[in-house]
């Protein structure tokens, strides 16, 4: 039995410690006694959630039913729509549909801005127009610039996806396999740019022998090789990558890992969306406007007034 | 039957920081097992049963934000509701770090204009936030329930998809005794099948972002000012109209040159 006292009478400091967070005696030995305890805070759990559940009954109902006639009249309708199966369907190798969403949707809103530039009374023409390339160009610019951070961030991002996986399924493995394959398979696919005549085989067993690739990943290795040799015509040239969703597919394939579950696979899926949902938000939302839009504004100004003063000499010649 | 007495450095040279950090330091070091080879026991532990090993804990606390369960809450909010999350997000950068940066940034003569700026960008980014989440919520959930169960709402094509897929699903798996596929057609298919249905659900919850884009600007246009009087109390000052005042200056500057007084003046040196 083992039993604690938090005696501390003295000291000024710990007593004001205790004051701010009282804490009460704690008798840990039995175990019959945290069983207890995990069952009155279940119960004051319950309590409270039963509470809650009756005060925002209606609330939820409500809204349920809101979101019920809300899919049966208007969103199968969309989605049942010709003009979606077609955008659906010429979209299907995109690799990230959610960023092109991001990227009409900017784009709306700025060709609005643009629009609204155009067709102001108070602004002369030259200005007019100047401005509105320079919103253009400003969004087009940015755009680029998103994009390429992404894909940028692409790499690391699916590195911190693949731990967010292993310590969701508790494998502690898990991340360092992932990026060991990718590791692996960017080493073969160097090797073979500079010696066409490569024995991947052997060159894929000296780099499990140098890296200590785990059994599972050599596995995926050998069978991704022998996939790209069967899918080639003439010589090996390199090997495809292997992204996360792949790799989770196969283990599971293996058995190696269970499937995800769907809340899990939401999770996963949530992650790299928030990828581009953060770098496109501090692009659009933060970098342009507090860093391009008052160099381009200046660079703007400097142009109007350049084309001013000449048309003046013009005027005077 | 063992008794321990917290035992804690009471001395007044610690200050209290070092009464806390003591704490502190046990809950990282020592919160898996529950004696301290030091001491012999664990001050901070109090018994509870985690239901997790002893590795797999140590393999949670090394995740950091990946294993904190609003994260988790948050990546599932994020996956369902595509468009209140970036507009979160940008509630966060244009409502926070945008005005903190504007107002960090040097150049004392333009504070009002700094001031105005700050105030716009976070009315903008709440007004952003609140009417993106109330418009559409209720879309993404319907998009929810309708992709989850096709046939209750009467999705014809999403309810032909299920199916299709749920007859390609064994049949694009089959393999033979050495491992290789024997239904490539059917393998094809399945993840054609599997990838429009993705793309169906991303579209259908993003184009109202596309709709609503074009009214919530206006509307944000629109709301800025008053917004930015009533509730900021910040108004943007007119500036000085610069030749009209020039135009007021330069009479008022010349005109003593017609008053009598002046006009009978001669110069010279007398």
């Amino acid at each position: 039995m083992n039993v604690t006292f938090n005696t501390n009478p003295i000291n000024r400091y710990n007593q004001k410690f205790n004051q701010c967070t009282p804490k009460p005696q704690s008798f840990t030995g039995n175990p019959v006694s945290t069983v207890l305890d995990t069952e009155d805070a279940l119960i004051k759990l319950a309590a409270e959630e039963s509470k809650r559940s009756s005060f925002f009954k209606p609330f939820s109902d409500f809204y349920d039913n809101v979101t019920d006639k809300i899919a049966k009249h208007f969103t199968s309708k969309v989605v049942d729509s010709k003009a979606l199966g077609y955008v659906a369907d010429k979209l299907k190798n995109s690799n990230n549909l959610f960023q092109q969403c991001l990227i009409i949707g900017s784009l709306i809103t700025s060709g609005l801005y643009m629009e609204k530039t155009l067709t102001n009374d108070k602004l002369e023409k030259d200005r007019k127009n100047t401005l509105a390339v320079n919103q253009g160009l400003t969004f087009l610019v940015s755009t680029i610039g998103a994009c390429t951070l992404d894909k940028y961030m692409e790499n690391w991002w699916e590195n911190v996806t693949a731990k967010f996986v292993g310590l969701q399924v508790e494998d502690g493995k898990f991340e360092k396999n992932f990026k060991d394959l990718k590791v692996a398979i960017n080493k073969v696919n160097n090797e073979l740019k500079k010696t066409p005549d490569l024995d991947v085989f052997k060159f894929a067993e000296d780099v499990k022998a140098t890296m200590g690739l785990s059994e599972d990943t050599y596995t995926i290795l050998t069978r991704n090789i022998k996939k790209a040799i069967n899918n080639s015509d003439d010589k090996l040239k390199s090997i495809p990558k292997i992204n996360l969703d792949k790799f989770i597919e196969k283990l599971v394939k293996d058995k190696k890992m269970n499937p995800l579950s769907s809340e899990l696979a939401g999770k996963v899926k949530g992650m790299g969306l928030l990828r581009s949902m953060l770098v496109f938000g501090f692009v659009y939302r933060f970098f342009v406007p507090v860093v391009v839009t008052k160099p381009a504004n200046m660079l703007c100004e400097k142009y109007l007034a350049h084309k001013q003063n000449k048309k003046e000499a013009k005027q005077v010649a | 039957m063992k008794i321990n007495l917290v035992q804690r450095d009471m001395t007044l040279k610690q200050g209290k920081f070092g009464l806390r950090s003591e704490s502190h330091n046990y809950k990282e070091k020592n919160s898996v097992g529950m004696y301290d080879d030091k001491r012999g026991y664990n001050a901070d532990y109090c018994g509870s049963f985690t239901g997790k090993s002893e590795a797999a804990t140590t393999v949670m606390k090394k995740g950091g934000i990946l294993t904190k369960k609003w994260f988790n809450k948050f990546l599932t909010y994020s996956y369902e509701h595509n468009i209140s999350t970036s507009a979160l997000v940008a509630l966060v950068l244009a409502g926070v770090l945008r005005p903190t940066m504007i107002m960090a940034l040097p150049g004392k003569k333009d504070k009002e204009d700094k001031i105005y700026a700050s105030g716009h960008s976070m009315a903008s980014a709440i007004l952003g936030f609140v009417a993106s989440t109330l418009l559409t919520s209720p879309l993404d959930s319907s998009v929810k329930a309708l992709f989850s169960n096709p046939e209750k709402y009467g999705s014809k094509k999403l309810s032909k998809i299920h199916r299709v897929q749920e007859a390609l699903e064994k049949r694009a798996n089959l393999r033979n005794e050495s491992g290789v596929i024997i239904n490539r057609k059917s393998r094809e298919l399945y993840k054609y099948v599997m990838k429009h249905k993705d793309n169906l659900e991303i579209l259908a919850k993003n184009i109202p972002d596309w709709i609503i884009a074009v009214p919530r600007s206006i509307l944000t246009i629109a709301l800025i000012p008053p917004i930015l009087k009533y509730v900021f109390g910040v108004e943007k000052k007119k500036k000085p109209d610069t030749v009209a005042e020039n135009k007021n200056m330069e009479p008022k500057a010349m005109d003593f040159v017609e008053k009598p007084i002046f006009s009978q003046f001669k110069g010279g040196v007398k």
